[in-house]
């Protein structure tokens, strides 16, 4: 009775919010720039100007791909445009997307316009903002800098020693090493690592210099935090200074530079051998073809890549133009920061840009466990680095041959699949 | 001696009272605490133990676009998801407690078994119906999708409320010219109503809690944890701490309101 009551209530109030849903703003639905900060800065400053009214909904992974999968299915949907990692849409079916080849806008970058054709002949997304992953250190650490060494040249062989040096001096392990749950490890082992040491993500994943590689790795791990395996973003651990120095993307150590930009340094990754590996962080706009208005769609992405537009993207998430824009001198620390960090990066004489793992659509997240399971069996558990490789080589042969990827830099070219020697 | 095990045993008794209080304030206390602390004190350590009332934070939130509503959804929401659990469930738990029909036990089984599939792997073909049949970004089909998550609570709750009253209550009152309706309005449903609360607050915690779901079947008509949680994870600190406490303090609110008729259950007197 009083249930009877309260349910048709419910039951009327759904009616009413149901046919008062009704919607004519274009859906942004994106993987990026989710702290509630970026977010918020997204709406106001970066889509607040935009001719239509833009209803910004940054989102997990999953839901992100479940929401846009069950569109695509059901033939219709409510999302105008997707922005996410360059790895969100290569595990995407290229008809699900848009073709953006006549859009008349794209990045400054070849490299970038060519991924963003996913494969196909026609660009799938444009190129939408960059970021990159960088050194920080307390400025407390600088004293413990081993005779020699140059900041902004270091190699992983003075790293070390530095870590040392500061463990010794300090008593604890100050190194930071994003290796929690959320934390992206990964990408230090297939941009930095490896080519660093062995001039090689694929080709040379079981190889000799490999073994070196991680080899060295555990000495620096030694000097490791223990508690990284649960760091995933290191701006906090250098801001409450469990850590004194960290890698990490740059804009999960853009907090910390904000807050106290007096007290902390930002400076290229390590050289190894065979040079500076590093890798670039590429997000991108795309459309999917159950977008409800196309042309507010696709003014919207050409919104997007407008200098002023790239300029208050760049405040907003610390992610960089991917456009020529200059950059004007009042910019927050943080970018300041890493911005100078990544220049020197890739200008440097010994710089060995990677790229980001090309063709292997659904298979990604497969590729980045094998380095990920390989971390945790060598440094972690302890076991012999020439079995682990050996055994990981398995794994990483399946993935490369079922999706016929061939090799991306710093990889030598291949006919095909790229080879695992 | 005797005297002694009685002493031991009282502080025994004040011991566990007291250790099971801290287990539930001292994370509230350390929540509020940050969430009332500037972005410096929350990353210092140790913490002060007086709050030093910096707003900062809570007001990013005043701020932040979408809050307000994202919280009236939230709770429609979990109201609906209360009132239709609990309209569908206790009529079964009481099938289920006073009358044999063939295939109970299965009945029993199927119930538990909604649970048994994670919603990520649900999500997908739920949201593909819910699109083409409109029931796609409403605060009433989600909270169909919750209740169906909170039916086997109230089910199995009332079911052995139900058990616990013995039928000969309500064949007296049949004899005393009650019906079958009035018996179970004017006997039974006031001894269950402790419950029915419990029940209810399973379905609003439920529903409160429920991420995935949400962030996939509404777009306009967010929930507030749908809208705050997924973006919490990567946020600073100190925002952290606020978003978490504006999360847990309607949910508290709540509980709180609720609590006389919990208590009743537990043969604490209605205060």
């Amino acid at each position: 009775m009083t249930f009877g009551y309260k349910f048709a209530g419910a039951a009327a109030l759904a009616v009413t919010m149901t046919t008062g849903a009704a919607q004519a703003d274009v859906l942004f639905w994106s993987t990026q720039a989710k702290p509630v900060e970026e977010a918020q800065a997204m709406r106001e400053q970066v889509l607040g100007n935009f001719q239509d009214k833009v209803d910004y909904q940054p989102n997990d992974g999953g839901p992100w791909l479940t929401r846009l999968q069950a569109e695509l299915q059901a033939g219709t949907g409510t999302i105008g445009v997707l922005g996410a990692l360059h790895g969100d849409f290569s595990a995407m079916n290229a008809d699900d997307l848009v073709d953006l080849s006549d859009i008349g806008v794209m990045s400054a970058s070849d490299t970038f316009n060519e991924l963003a054709k996913l494969g196909t002949d026609s660009a799938q997304y444009i190129p939408w903002m960059q970021a990159s992953y960088i050194m920080a250190a307390n400025k407390k650490a600088l004293e413990h800098l081993p005779e020699g060494a140059d900041i902004d040249a270091l190699t992983y062989e003075q790293l070390i020693a530095w870590a040392a040096n500061v463990h010794e001096a300090t008593g604890e392990a100050k190194f930071g090493f994003p290796a929690g749950p959320k934390g992206l490890k990964h990408r230090f082992f297939q941009g930095y690592l490896y080519p660093s040491y062995t001039d090689g993500v694929v080709r040379t994943f079981a190889s000799d210099a490999a073994v070196t590689a991680w080899e060295d790795f555990k000495k620096l791990w030694a000097h490791t935090n223990p508690a990284s395996t649960n760091f995933s973003f290191l701006q906090e651990q250098l801001l409450n200074e469990d850590v004194w120095i960290a890698f990490d993307h740059t804009s999960r150590l853009a907090q910390a530079f904000n807050e106290r930009p007096d007290d902390f340094v930002a400076f290229p990754a390590p050289a190894g051998p065979t040079g500076r590996g590093f890798m670039p962080v590429i997000a991108g706009v795309g459309i999917p073809k159950t977008a409800p208005d196309m042309d507010a769609a696709k003014a919207l992405v050409a919104h997007m890549l407008k200098p002023e537009t790239q300029l208050a993207t760049l405040r907003a998430t610390n992610f960089f133009p991917v456009v020529d824009v200059e950059l004007p001198g009042d910019l927050p620390p943080a970018v300041q920061a890493a911005g100078g960090a990544v220049a020197k990066m890739s200008g440097s004489a010994d710089a060995n840009p990677g790229l980001l793992p090309a063709g292997l659509g659904a298979k990604g997240g497969e590729f980045n466990r094998v380095f990920v399971d390989t971390f945790e069996r060598i440094v972690l558990a302890n076991q012999d680095i020439r079995t682990v490789l050996d055994d990981q080589k398995g794994a990483l042969e399946a993935i490369m041959n079922e999706t016929g990827a061939p090799c991306w830099a710093p990889d030598a070219p291949s006919e095909g699949a790229c080879p695992v020697e | 001696m005797n005297a002694e095990t009685r002493s031991s045993g009282r502080f025994l008794y004040t011991a566990s009272v007291v250790l099971l209080c801290a287990w539930v304030i001292v994370p509230l206390y350390l929540l509020l605490i940050n969430t009332l602390s500037s972005p410096e004190t929350v990353n210092s350590f140790p913490k002060p133990f007086w709050p030093e009332f910096d707003l900062g934070s809570l007001s990013f939130f005043a701020g932040f676009e979408g809050m307000l509503t994202a919280l009236k959804n939230s709770i429609l929401v979990a109201a609906m998801t209360m009132v239709m659990s609990i309209a569908i469930g206790a009529p079964a738990g009481y099938a289920l407690s006073r009358f044999d029909f063939p295939g109970k036990g299965l009945f029993r089984l199927l119930i538990l078994l909604t649970r048994a599939f994670p919603l990520p792997l649900l999500a997908l073909p739920l949201a593909v119906m819910f699109i083409r049949t409109g029931l796609d970004d409403t605060v009433f089909g989600l909270a169909l999708v919750h209740t169906t998550l909170a039916i086997p609570f109230s089910v199995l709750i009332t079911f052995s409320l139900f058990s616990g009253i013995p039928i000969e209550l309500e064949e007296a009152a049949w004899t005393l010219g009650c019906t079958r309706l009035t018996a179970f309005t004017k006997v039974v449903l006031p001894l269950i109503l402790p419950g029915i609360t419990a029940s209810a607050i399973f379905a609003f915690v439920i529903s409160w809690n429920e991420v995935f779901a949400a962030a996939v079947l509404t777009i306009e008509n967010r929930t507030l944890t749908a809208f705050l949680l997924q973006n919490l994870d990567t946020s600073p600190l100190h925002l952290k701490f606020a978003g978490g406490f504006i999360l847990v303090v309607p949910a508290l609110i709540f509980i709180f309101a609720v609590r006389k008729y919990l208590f009743a259950m537990w043969g604490i007197a209605n205060r």
